[in-house]
Parts: structure tokens; sequence; C-alpha cells
């Protein structure tokens, strides 16, 4: 019975900050999207780390990405292209690229790439600002850590996601095009046609709405798993490796949610 | 003033509105000082960054330490750090400033003259500054 009883408590206890955690994280992420709507909310500074948040989180890695992107795109494409052609379903080829790629796998690997980059990057940071008093330190300084770190840092976040989810749909389509009509016009009106068929107002809103579920998800996450470590200095990598896997959760369930959704 | 420990937290406690330059608050580790100093006044008085900019650095100025503005914490010495969060507690001209145990931020320097010299430097930044000292530092301090 003591076995038992010191088991149930050990996990009654786990649960209960498993619990916490993600109340915290639902707190933190509803406070920065209502400060992020709050138009008193920018200032020079919360700019500032806006900008800087999209330069390392989108802009550095945009050569490299889109190359990426690109490489993804056009194996895939060619490989839907050519068994579609096996199997006689050249007709629906590009629509099922256009769906597979456009709308499901490159935002998921968006959203993945700048989780492994820059979340975990955030994650750390913001554990390490906590743990060495330095969020104590600003609120001191009469600075609100949450409108000048946290927040601009959830905007950019967002800002960067969405646009690197759009360029790489982008370059996607062109490729698309490029496989399958190679380097002459006259597909054109054909494509446009697949293309006003599959981006529907109400894909397209799913699309919009999931992109920004996914950049909301990878700053809010590692910023409140950060926000969430003990003032211990080896409670740091604990704190990413929480976070982390809780972000891989979350970019998950909102893929299904979006694929059930659109599907089901 | 001289304190012992459970006195000295409870002085700190006492004056929350005092603008503290303590060990316990570090600058943020990735801006450089002068982007510590300026960030007070491009938050509190929502000044755009060159004006705060400008201000950090004519402080930075009058205690002739503008070499390490662009320096990050890590490569700070002491001197350097306890001037960065002097500056970042002076910048908004605050009532009162108040020095926390500054043997503790100025480990390798004999500090009450070099407290007194910098703080003459700053004369008309500030009302009032308090310097919080264990009791049995009291020999440092040339009497007044």
């Amino acid at each position: 019975m003591p076995f038992l009883a010191s088991l149930l408590t050990r996990r009654g206890a786990a649960t209960l900050n498993w619990l916490r955690g993600w109340n915290g994280l639902t707190r933190f992420g509803a406070g920065a999207v209502v400060e992020a709507l709050t138009p008193s909310f920018y200032n020079s500074a919360t700019r500032s780390v806006v900008q800087k948040q999209i330069y390392f989180t989108a802009w550095q890695i945009l050569p490299g990405y889109g190359l990426f992107a690109a490489l993804l795109s056009f194996v895939i494409i060619q490989i839907v292209v050519s068994k579609a052609r096996d199997f006689g379903l050249s007709d629906y080829a590009l629509e099922m690229t256009m769906r597979v790629l456009v709308l499901e796998l490159l935002p998921l690997i968006t959203a993945l790439f700048v989780a492994l980059r820059s979340g975990a990057a955030i994650n750390t940071e913001v554990a390490l600002m906590n743990i060495n008093n330095e969020i104590k330190a600003l609120r001191e300084a009469g600075v609100d850590p949450m409108r000048f770190e946290f927040v601009p840092r959830v905007i950019g976040g967002m800002i960067s996601v969405v646009s690197l989810i759009s360029f790489s749909s982008i370059v996607a389509l062109v490729l698309a095009y490029l496989v399958v009509y190679g380097w002459q016009l006259s597909g054109f009106a054909d494509f446009t046609r697949v293309i006003a068929k599959v981006f529907v107002p109400l894909a397209m809103f799913g699309l919009i709405l999931k992109a920004l579920a996914f950049g909301l998800a990878v700053t809010v996450i590692p910023i409140s798993a950060g926000l969430n470590a003990p003032q211990k200095l080896f409670f740091a990598p604990i704190s990413v490796l929480q976070g982390m896997v809780r972000l891989f959760f979350v970019l998950m369930i909102i893929e299904v949610a979006s694929l059930a959704l659109q599907y089901i | 003033m001289l304190a012992d420990g459970a006195a000295r937290q409870h002085l700190l406690d006492e004056h929350p509105q005092a603008a503290q330059v303590s060990v316990g608050l570090p600058l943020r580790a990735n801006l450089s000082v002068l982007e510590n100093i300026c960030i007070v006044p491009q938050y509190r008085q929502n000044l755009g960054y060159e004006d705060a900019a400008d201000q950090a650095w004519g402080l930075l100025g009058l205690l002739g330490r503008t070499d390490c503005a662009f320096k990050r914490d890590p490569d700070l010495d002491h001197e350097e750090r306890f001037i960065a969060k002097l500056l970042r507690a002076v910048v908004l001209t605050p009532p009162i400033i108040l020095i926390d145990r500054p043997g503790m931020l100025l480990p390798d320097t004999h500090y009450p003259p070099f407290l007194e010299r910098t703080l003459d430097s700053l004369e008309g930044r500030f009302a009032q500054c308090w310097i919080v000292d264990y009791q049995w530092n009291e020999p440092l301090y040339a009497p007044r």
C-alpha cells in the first residue's frame, strides 16, 4: 500500500505539473494575442524586436530554405506526375500536386523547420533570461518584458512563418507549372483553372488559419516553456526538451485537425 | 547606508521606487551596453531609437566610457558592467538611485573613490543616491 500511495502521489504531482504547464501556455498565448491586437502596444522598441525576429526567422534563412523547398517540391511533383501518368490519371496530377504540396506538406515542413531553428533558440534564450534574472531586471527598469521581449517575438514569428509558407508555395506552383507544361505559356489557362478549383475561398481561409496557428505555436510554446523553467541553470535543457516535445505535438494536432476538417 | 543582510533586504523592499543598481539585476545579455541603456527611454518615454541612443551615448560620454557602447554583457569587465547598470538606472533621471552592495558589483576595484568620481560626473542626473553596503565594510568609506 505505501508503494501504491507513493506511486499515485508521484503520478499526481507529475499530472498537476503537466496541467500547470498547459495552463501557463494557454494564459500566455491568450495574453499575447490580446496584446498583439492592441494598437497602443507598439512603440519603437517593440517594432525593433519584431524586425529582428523577422530577420532571424525568415530573411536570414530565405535562400537556403527556398532552395530546399524547390528541391523537395521538384522531387514530389516529378513523382506525382510520373506515377499519375503510369496509372492514366494525368488529368489529376496537377491538382493532386497542389493539394499535397501547397495545402499540406509545405506549411507543415515550414513550421517544423522554423520550430527546430528559431523555436529551440527562443526557448533556450527565454529560459536563460528567466534563470539569470534578466526578466526581473527589465521589470525593475520599468520595461514590461511581455511587451518588449515576448509579444514582438510572437508577432515576428507569425509573420515569418506565414511569409515562408507563402514563398515556398509560390516556388512549388511555379515548379509544378514548369514540370507539367514546360517553358511555354500555352498551359497557362488550364493551370489557372486548376488553381481556381483547388484554392477555393474555404481552402484559402483554412490555409491562412493553419499558417497563423503554426506561427503562433512555434513562438508561444517555446516562450511559455522558457518562462515556466525553474530558476536553476540545469533546468535550461529540460525546459527546451519539454518545450520542443510540446511544440511537436501541437503542430501535429493542428495538421491533423486541418486534414480532418477538410477531408472527413 | 550600512546594514546586515536582513536590514538590506528590508530597505530594498521598502523603496520599490528607487532605481536599483544590483548584482541581482543583470543586463540583457544579447543587447549591447548602448541598447541596454536606451531601451528604457524607448519604452518608458516612447522615444525613437535614434533619440534614445543619442541620450545613452551622451551619458556614456559623460563618464568617458563610449568605448564599451557596443559590447555585450559577457565581453564587459566589472567596471564597464557597473557603468552600464548605473546608466540604465540613471537614464530617466529618477529621484533615488540605490546601489546595492557595490563590492559585489566591483570586486576588483577600490570602489568608494570610484563611486564618488562616477557619481560626481553624473551630478544633476538624479536627486539622491543611496549606497547600501554591509556594516563590516564601513572602514572602506571616508567619514562624511
